[in-house]
């Protein structure tokens, strides 16, 4: 049962909510950067045509193969390899699974620092948060990225290579500006998930909104009225957010057709 | 300048035979025509010369050195790696739907090369480019995005971006297929005037009125092979192959 008064109950700890959605936005935040660096390498790994063993598909004649176990061998790019297997794995389980992995699996066996923070974020708690936030979203991120890579038409990089410029400069200069520019919304739109998808965080003891949630939970029992209360402020952070992206958005497409 | 001989290009091992075996000689200042059907491998031909398709086997000199090969000796009979980019920047191309970069500005389509690839100040370059665009009466669209210009004045644009870089030899592929009729005299005419200041070429056309007066040489092409080449007025007034016979009834 919702009570007025069992609000007033949560007062005490308001302090406690607003350090808990301070440690939400620093988290989405830092997982973002994370992600989409991560992201990056995982999108030109896969669109890398490093093949090691390419000699294994030219035939006695100098030929190419067309087919046949060699030929298939010939085109087996380990970099494409693992970033797909790293993708794939990522998306098909459960970002809980992942978190308590990485926090008990990985940094059970490297010992953080412990320290505070601002004064009030816990490292050794926040940090692998963070990390493994930032492995799920680059997973995510990386087909953002490519097929925003891909969706560039192969004549921009044709006009590059042509007038001379190196691979690793069509990319620079042509092809990741309007990549980016295009996927901006997705990548925006990541960051909000991001945000939302933070809370499972508190399973792993990073004290975010809803760890506050919990310890107002245990000291003055009640459970709705703080729910409502992060409710509003997941609200308060996603809504505004969204909205400032698609204004951002429709600023840009406003200069393409300047 | 450029010695191209037995150039194969085959797809699916050799199923499908885009170059058949194309042998011709490219001069300093030669303006060579390239017709033929849709599907002939006139486009082939024309992007296997600054590699943006691998030829599968024939070769390619250019100024000495084969290019088809990914090492070569040099004249101290050095084992060096071809660079591709270098070699790149001596060959302009033009495409046939212009490519111009759309994020950036004409004058940073056209200083952008010049700038990263040849260390030119941006002074410089932007000095250049305005003479350019000046040559091709677009200096005053210097500061415009390509979405504001009409297809004729992005062509230019095109054509000016790649002679910013210097080239020795340009290739225009198809230049003006992908224009409104209205527009296809701007876009000839400035490459009428780079034929006559001297400048090498190789054009790929459906023009034939510009192959034949323009041109010193004409290539006819099909199925992969160079079926007839010579000079344009005898070739457009006394065709030989029976293939390009039936190719000039069908599009004079």
């Amino acid at each position: 049962m919702i009570q007025l008064k069992n609000f007033s109950l949560i007062t005490p700890y308001a302090e406690m909510f607003w350090q808990g959605t301070l440690v939400t936005i620093f988290l989405a935040l830092f997982t973002v950067v994370i992600g989409f660096c991560l992201a990056l390498i995982l999108a030109l790994m896969r669109m890398s045509n490093l093949r090691p063993l390419r000699f294994l598909g030219i035939d006695a004649d100098g030929h190419q193969r067309e087919q046949g176990t060699l030929a298939v061998l010939s085109r087996f790019n380990p970099l494409a390899f693992i970033a797909t297997a790293y993708v794939e794995i990522i998306r098909s389980t459960p970002v809980l699974v992942q978190i308590f992995i990485i926090y008990y699996g990985v940094f059970g066996i490297i010992d953080l620092p412990s320290f505070q923070l601002f004064g009030f974020i816990r490292f050794e708690r926040f940090f692998p948060g963070v990390v493994a936030l930032g492995m799920n979203s680059g997973a995510y991120l990386c087909e953002i990225i490519r097929s925003g890579i891909q969706s560039i038409d192969s004549g921009q990089t044709e006009a590059a290579r042509s007038l001379g410029l190196s691979q690793g400069q069509n990319m620079r200069y042509i092809i990741l500006p309007q990549a980016i520019k295009n996927i901006l919304p997705a990548i925006a739109n990541e960051f909000v998930v991001i945000i939302k998808e933070s809370a499972v965080t508190y399973t792993i003891g990073v004290q975010d909104i809803m760890s506050a949630v919990n310890v107002v939970k245990g000291s003055a029992y009640v459970i709705v009225e703080p729910l409502l209360v992060a409710t509003a402020i997941y609200f308060c952070l996603c809504f505004p957010t969204s909205k400032i992206i698609a204004y951002i958005e429709r600023r840009m497409s406003r200069g393409d057709r300047r | 300048m450029i010695r191209v001989t037995d150039l194969k290009k085959y797809y699916k091992g050799g199923a499908i035979k885009a170059l058949d075996g194309v042998t011709v000689d490219i001069n300093k200042g030669d303006v060579i025509a390239v017709i033929g059907p849709s599907g002939s491998g006139k486009s082939t031909f024309l992007r296997s010369l600054n590699l943006l398709e691998e030829p599968t086997g024939g070769s390619i000199v250019f100024q000495g050195t084969d290019i088809t090969r990914k090492k070569y000796k040099d004249a101290d009979g050095k084992t060096v790696k071809l660079n591709i980019d270098e070699l790149r920047q001596k060959m302009g191309m033009v495409f046939q739907h212009f490519n111009l970069f759309p994020h950036k500005t004409i004058l940073e389509n056209m200083t952008l090369a010049p700038m990263k690839v040849k260390g030119i100040s941006k002074e410089e370059a932007e000095r250049k480019a305005m003479e350019l665009l000046k040559r091709v009466g677009l200096e005053d669209r210097a500061d415009s995005y390509p979405i504001q210009l009409s297809g004729g004045q992005k062509q230019r644009v095109a054509i000016v971006r790649a002679l910013a870089m210097e080239p020795e030899v340009m290739l225009f592929d198809e230049p003006t297929s992908a224009l409104d009729p209205e527009m296809v005299g701007e876009v000839l005419d400035v490459m009428r005037e780079l034929a006559e200041e001297g400048m090498t070429m190789v054009v790929v056309t459906h023009e034939m009125g510009f192959a034949r007066e323009v041109g010193n040489r004409l290539l006819f092409m099909a199925d992969g092979r160079l079926l007839e080449q010579g000079d344009p007025k005898e070739l457009f007034d006394h065709p030989q192959h029976p293939r390009l016979q039936d190719f000039l009834s069908k599009v004079l």
